[in-house]
């Protein structure tokens, strides 16, 4: 293996581990990150999913023929758009990753290098990315499904092995080589600053609509239903059923009214690859050198700076500090689109049961535990993007203007997280209400998630002495497993209890009186400490690490 | 009136200050000169509290500037050797976070800010990316920042990098400016020739100590030399020059 390495050109060979590095934008979560050790953590989250699906699928061989039929069918749906989903928030994570940016045209221009070295280890850094994560999100599950898929239609496992791994991959090489075609004839049609303004757009769109269609198609287990005429115009509209009918024409079991939406598949399939090569290449020869020529400072006499006064002076700087970080800067907006993705899904998932009854339904565990998680999600997200620094060289700046008490910087940060997150996921709470009844409890519903939205912000404070953005972060300190099992653990099983705590509650009036007086009283209590402690906090600008004794080993040779 | 009194600072145990001790006085400029890494921006952000000092007192109109920082900060503007600023803000935006920052009046801080910002020639690009702006163009936001607040004590660290000639006239022009108005001005430069010709008084610095502290009349007296850069090159110059250039050419041929 490594000589075949050694015979690629040793440009490729230098770029590919460079972009490798940087095809997910790491320098957000640290400069020092152990970024090898950070995708391999990634990596473990997909294994456990697959092992878990694995496990399901091994303890169903003895199900009725029919019903494993219809099982197969779910879980062959949810595998593709499992997979797509990963790759679409790839794809969102390394947006413009495999573009020709500004520094790639100042650095590499100069050097002998030709563009299609550079394109190719570009391709070759993401794909290696995109292969980590079908791989891992399949390599139990591509081994136990399929030959319960062969059981289910009395065929050959090897077939549907082969069948499930190429529809994987190519589901994923699809909507990855959609994204880039879509970036790539934007970046060649619009002036490069629109395009850049118009890319951070497309980026959360494409963000938010990878989330809402996986949590909003519905799943289908039977043929009758997905030949339907209602089922066939959705079916045709979401390219998760193309390669659901992809998969099944390769296994040899596609029922024959399917056989359109298979090519479907083939024809997107081609489409995709085709339009994300050419606008790849394209890009290479035309943009790189036009990025250079690009001035660096597009004139800008019009532009509109409205800033009301939101509350003091210094809470009115942190606030739009704070919106214009978020904004403008591409590691936070992603990161934190990421909490706001999982609120959105959290959101679309406990109301779409109303939804698709079309009348209002009474308050319903999923809604009082998602309502719960949603908080969590917006508060502990935008709290982790307030950890991460934006320009640390420039902190002088607040530094020599620090003319005010660390209290009133503290409750300046306090003023942002309710503005910024507990506001916003309280009125989608309560927008979200209007499909829910009785009224009354549906009040006392609010006012609860009103309380566990302010105490969130509380703790979220505790030992939080800095600005958003202005402190270093120490490497390694990010913990992706720690994160994804602390939430599903911690926080799912949290909100469930409190939920059916809440529902019994909330039918008897005194009783939600009593938790709502229980909740305030906490409120205050988190917030007195908080007044405390920041009296005689001094506010800074950098993590230190905690002091270690590090013995060298050396042991007597006597 | 600015008083250093026997200030050290020392990293690791290597001096970067070394008991330097100087005045700066309300309606004088003071040059504060020295080679690289003699210890002039580090002086400079003891005096602004970025960093501590390991011994000696800062006073500020005879007051440790430490009793009472907040109250100094309020009086100080200060413009740093490197220009660094939030990038992804505007130069308006950045402007009005620091009036925000210093609880400036809304309307007073909009009309200076507005006015700062033709008169520096920044307003056109007053809604652009700072990350756009080049080196010029960033110093002269720094030195808009820094006088927004019309401070008495004003610390420039290289304020003439970066700035074309029009920008660096006019800049030479408003230290003077500023220091007839009774403010205190230091201010640290390598360019010799606008230092002489707007400083009342120079501070040379050499390996972290005090080499001169004097009027450039009595030094140029003193030491019978022409020019600020004779008694420069004299007093903290230790290099051959020449022959270094001669080696890196020679280097480079081989």
């Amino acid at each position: 293996m490594r000589k075949l390495i050694l015979l690629l050109p040793l440009q490729f060979r230098v770029l590919y581990r460079q972009f490798l590095l940087r095809v997910i934008d790491l320098e957000a979560l640290s400069i020092e990150a152990d970024i090898p050790r950070f995708i391999g953590q990634f990596a473990g989250v997909l294994i456990f999913i697959s092992v878990v699906s694995a496990l399901k699928a091994l303890s169903l061989p003895d199900a009725p023929p029919e019903v494993l039929r219809g099982v197969c069918w779910t879980a062959e749906q949810q595998h593709i758009s499992g997979i797509m989903l990963i790759v679409g928030l790839f794809a969102v994570v390394s947006w413009d990753a495999t573009f020709p940016d500004k520094r790639d045209a100042m650095v590499l221009s100069p050097l002998p290098i030709s563009p299609h070295i550079i394109l190719l280890a570009k391709l070759a850094a993401s794909s290696t990315i995109i292969g980590v994560a079908i791989l891992s999100l399949n390599f139990a599950a591509g081994l136990a499904w399929p030959i319960l898929v062969a059981k289910a239609c009395a065929g050959d496992p090897l077939r549907a092995m082969a069948a499930y791994w190429f529809t994987m991959t190519a589901a994923s090489a699809f909507l990855y080589c959609t994204v880039l075609t879509v970036q790539g004839m934007t970046a060649l049609l619009l002036p490069r600053g629109l395009f850049l303004r118009l890319s951070a757009l497309l980026q959360l769109v494409a963000f938010g609509l990878f989330l809402v269609v996986y949590f909003l198609q519905p799943t289908i287990d039977n043929q009758a239903a997905m030949t339907t005429a209602s089922s066939h115009h959705l079916l045709v509209c979401l390219p998760s059923f193309w390669f659901f009918a992809l998969f099944n024409q390769l296994n040899g079991s596609l029922p024959t009214s399917l056989g359109s939406l298979a090519t479907e598949a083939w024809i997107g399939l081609a489409l995709a690859i085709s339009g994300a090569g050419a606008s790849l290449l394209l890009c290479y020869l035309r943009t790189m050198r036009k990025t250079i020529e690009e001035p660096d400072l597009v004139p800008a006499a019009r532009g509109l700076h409205w800033a009301p006064r939101i509350g003091s002076a210094l809470q009115t700087a942190v606030l739009f500090f704070t919106i214009r970080s978020l904004v403008r800067s591409k590691q936070h907006r992603v990161i934190f689109a990421f909490f706001l993705a999982g609120v959105f899904g959290t959101a679309l998932f406990s109301v779409q049961d109303a939804w698709w009854s079309g009348h209002r339904l009474p308050l319903s565990m999923d809604f009082l535990a998602s309502s719960y998680l949603m908080m969590v999600l917006a508060v502990v997200g935008l709290r982790s993007v307030f950890a991460l620094p934006i320009t640390l060289h420039a902190n002088w700046v607040l530094r020599t203007t620090q003319l005010r008490s660390t209290r009133q910087y503290v409750a300046a940060t306090r003023h942002t997280l309710l503005l910024l997150a507990t506001l916003p996921v309280w009125l989608l709470t309560a927008a979200l209400s209007f499909s829910f009844s009785p009224w009354r409890e549906v009040m006392v519903h609010l006012a609860v998630v009103a309380l566990w939205g302010f105490i969130l912000t509380e703790v979220s404070l505790f030992g939080f002495y800095k600005l958003p953005f202005t402190c270093s972060v120490l490497p390694g300190k990010i913990n992706i497993q720690f994160i994804f099992w602390g939430f599903f653990i911690f926080a799912v099983i949290f909100a469930y209890m409190s939920a059916n705590f809440e529902i019994h509650t909330l039918h008897n009036p005194s009783r939600s009186g009593l938790l709502l007086a229980i909740l305030a009283a906490a409120a205050v209590c988190l917030w007195i400490l908080n007044l405390h402690r920041a009296r005689s906090a001094v506010l800074y600008f950098e993590e230190v690490t905690p002091q270690t004794i590090t013995t060298l080993g050396i042991t007597s040779f006597s | 009136m600015l008083e250093l009194q026997n200030v050290s600072k020392h990293f690791c145990g290597i001096f970067a200050v070394d008991d330097v001790s100087f005045t700066a006085r309300p309606g004088e400029v003071t040059g504060y000169l020295g080679p690289n890494g003699s210890g002039k921006s580090t002086t400079l952000k003891m005096i602004t509290g970025l960093i501590e000092m390991t011994s000696g007192r800062i006073l500020f109109d005879g007051k440790s500037i430490h009793d009472d920082l907040i109250a100094y900060k309020r009086r100080m503007g200060y413009v740093p050797e490197e220009p660094y600023l939030y990038n992804h803000l505007s130069g308006v935006e950045y402007l009005v976070m620091i009036s925000q920052l210093r609880d400036l009046p809304k309307r007073k801080s909009s009309e200076r800010i507005d006015g700062l910002l033709r008169l520096l020639s920044l307003y056109d690009d007053r809604h652009a990316s700072i990350s756009g702006y080049s080196k010029g163009m960033r110093q002269k936001l720094l030195i808009s920042a820094a006088l927004l607040h019309n401070p008495d004590l004003i610390l420039l660290d290289e304020p003439f990098s970066g700035l074309d000639v029009g920008s660096a006239l006019m800049l030479r022009n408003l230290i003077k400016e500023l220091a007839a108005r009774g403010k205190v001005v230091l201010f640290s430069s390598h360019e010799l020739d606008t230092v002489e010709r707007i400083s009342n008084r120079v501070v040379i610095l050499h390996r972290a100590k005090v080499v001169a502290d004097d009027s450039i009349e009595r030094l140029r007296s003193m030491m019978d030399l022409p020019t600020l850069e004779e008694i420069f090159s004299q007093l903290a110059v230790e290099q051959d020059f020449a022959a270094t250039a001669r080696q890196i050419a020679e280097l480079i041929h081989a």
